[in-house]
């Protein structure tokens, strides 16, 4: 997993391991696969063999929960993936912590749609995460009369991305839905804010650039690039209260961080109070008594999450939107009702 | 062209699977239900109403055609095959009976999804091929009425080209088809000659 996730899983077992209250103590057992594709089922086997772990808090990318999911059937093991996805999955071994489309990408689009205009250009990575949300993204504007101008995908790694910025220069699209990921990502919101600087037809406020997983665990590496990003996601830094699993605490960098934090809490609220819970499958965890005040779906083991809309101004995600906590809907077979927006107790 | 995949509406839909009891049932019913369809089992019996469900799932292992009401190959709904023995008796049958997608047992923790999107696409399209050969069936039936029907427009000193010009405005005129156009020509021509007959 990355380092904010690690972090979030971190503080969480200190916090566990210091709470008289919940009945256990976590012992944390750690692999880093370094983010190489073929390391992560090896090490997950590696974890589920030799120690006594069967929950492995774990993964950024949707293709390494996919390689870990077989070993998770073999050895009987749980996977929290604390990491926002692209949907269409629920694996009877893993619990998805963070958030998916219907938590992302349809109120990323409902906010960009009815404010920037209905032009729009998709950009990804060239696999399963972008794939799949452009997918989405285009079923979405042809539901509302929107025009998809292109489409455009870069190799995972790449920094070539001059034609692609060469094309949205040409097609001046109302906005950029942008799926790349690392590296790719950076080297675009560079060559984006060179075109902003010297194209008045892209400045400031015009055409934005919008992301479904950059949190402030990028914006550093990112810099000065990322001013104008709009982000969707469960929670920003400031905002009151963070996640279903955070209670009483904030002090996180990211959603990474907060997701990977709140999914050991639970998995502790879910193992306290119960002999031998270690020794429990999943579904059988979310069918304790008490269970579903945890947050998870027992049907779906996805979480139920607060949605923002937020933008890079000054280094710092400032919230456009934030709307009460929705239920994550994988394969967006719920009806979809109007997201409510979310009220603040005022002290 | 490429094809765009149509995503069917599954949130409340109804799946009726054929299954003895058995945990790959219960696999394949806690995948159907995270989907968000409703789902009901039967054994070894299916009921009528399996005919206004909007998926059938059946275990090729067991299966035999009198467990269903209608004849091999016009299954009404789409129908995902469960596959265990691999014995070409087996594939033989279910090959005869006309499944949309498959599925192979163990039933585990995916694969469902997809099944699901794979026997709608698959199912509307034979449905849309059937209505189309039954189409081209029945004006290839009716060759011989445009044949007539160009005959007899020539007879009034046009070429054959000319007639067959005259025939395709006529049909665009009634918005009919082509075949439809020369079987009122037909049946009119022949009308008249049944008043002279009488007159």
């Amino acid at each position: 997993m990355g380092r904010a996730s690690r972090e979030g899983a971190l503080k969480a077992v200190e916090q566990v391991n210091g709470d008289a209250t919940l009945d256990l103590v976590f012992r944390p057992v750690e692999r880093d696969p370094g983010g190489d594709i073929d390391a992560y089922a090896p090490l997950c086997e590696d974890i589920l063999k030799s120690s006594g772990a069967r929950h492995v808090v774990g993964c950024t990318t949707s293709w390494s929960r996919k390689e870990v999911i077989p070993s998770l059937e073999r050895l009987g093991g749980v996977l929290w993936y604390p990491t926002p996805y692209e949907g269409f999955e629920c694996s009877d071994r893993v619990v998805y912590a963070h958030a998916c489309p219907n938590q992302h990408l349809l109120p990323l689009l409902d906010h960009s749609f009815s404010t920037y205009g209905r032009r729009l250009y998709l950009t990804g990575s060239n696999y399963i995460w972008g794939w799949e949300m452009n997918r989405l993204a285009r079923e979405v504007s042809a539901q509302v009369g929107g025009d998809v101008l292109g489409e455009r995908y870069v190799p995972i790694g790449s920094t070539d991305i001059a034609r692609l910025v060469d094309e949205i220069a040409a097609l001046k699209p109302d906005f950029v839905l942008n799926q790349l990921i690392g590296p790719s990502q950076y080297a675009f919101l560079e060559t984006m804010a060179a075109l902003r600087a010297r194209d008045p037809a892209f400045g400031e406020g015009r055409c934005p650039v919008l992301s479904c997983n950059m949190t402030e665990a990028e914006l550093g590496v990112i810099g000065a690039a990322a001013e104008g990003v709009i982000s969707a996601g469960p929670w920003f830094r400031g905002l009151t209260p963070a996640l279903s699993g955070n209670e009483g605490r904030e002090d996180f960098g990211s959603s990474f961080e907060a997701a990977a934090h709140a999914s050991v809490m639970m998995l502790a609220r879910l193992l306290s109070g119960t002999p031998d819970a270690e020794t429990l499958s999943l579904p059988d965890l979310l069918a304790l008594p008490g269970a579903s005040a945890v947050g998870i779906s027992a049907r779906t083991h996805h979480v139920t999450l607060p949605v923002t809309i937020a933008q890079v101004r000054d280094g710092a995600f400032a919230p456009i939107k934030t709307y009460e906590p929705i239920a994550g809907d994988p394969y967006l077979t719920r009806p979809r009702g109007t997201l409510q927006p979310l009220l603040r107790v005022v002290p | 062209m490429r094809r765009r995949l149509r995503i069917p509406d599954l949130g409340g839909a109804r799946a009726v699977i054929l299954h003895r009891p058995h945990a790959n049932v219960t696999a394949l019913a806690r995948q159907l239900e995270a989907v968000g369809l409703d789902v009901e089992c039967h054994w070894p019996e299916l009921p009528v109403s399996v005919r206004a469900a909007d998926y059938l799932f059946l275990d090729v292992d067991t299966a035999y055609d009198e467990q269903f009401p209608w004849a091999p190959g016009e299954a009404p709904l789409p129908t995902v095959a469960l596959i265990g023995s691999e014995a070409p008796g087996r594939i033989e049958w279910l090959m005869n009976f006309g499944v949309d997608a498959q599925l192979l047992k163990p039933v585990g923790d995916n694969g469902v999804y997809s099944a699901l999107l794979i026997a709608r696409s698959t199912f509307d399209a034979r449905i849309g091929l059937a209505g189309e050969i039954d189409n081209l069936r029945r004006r290839l039936g009716q060759r011989q009425t445009v044949v007539q029907a160009v005959a007899l427009l020539a007879a009034r000193g046009k070429t054959e080209n000319e007639a067959y010009e005259q025939l395709r405005g006529l049909a665009m005129a009634w918005r009919v088809s082509f075949e439809a156009a020369a079987d009122r020509i037909v049946a009119s021509v022949r009308g008249d000659r049944e008043d002279e007959d009488h007159g």
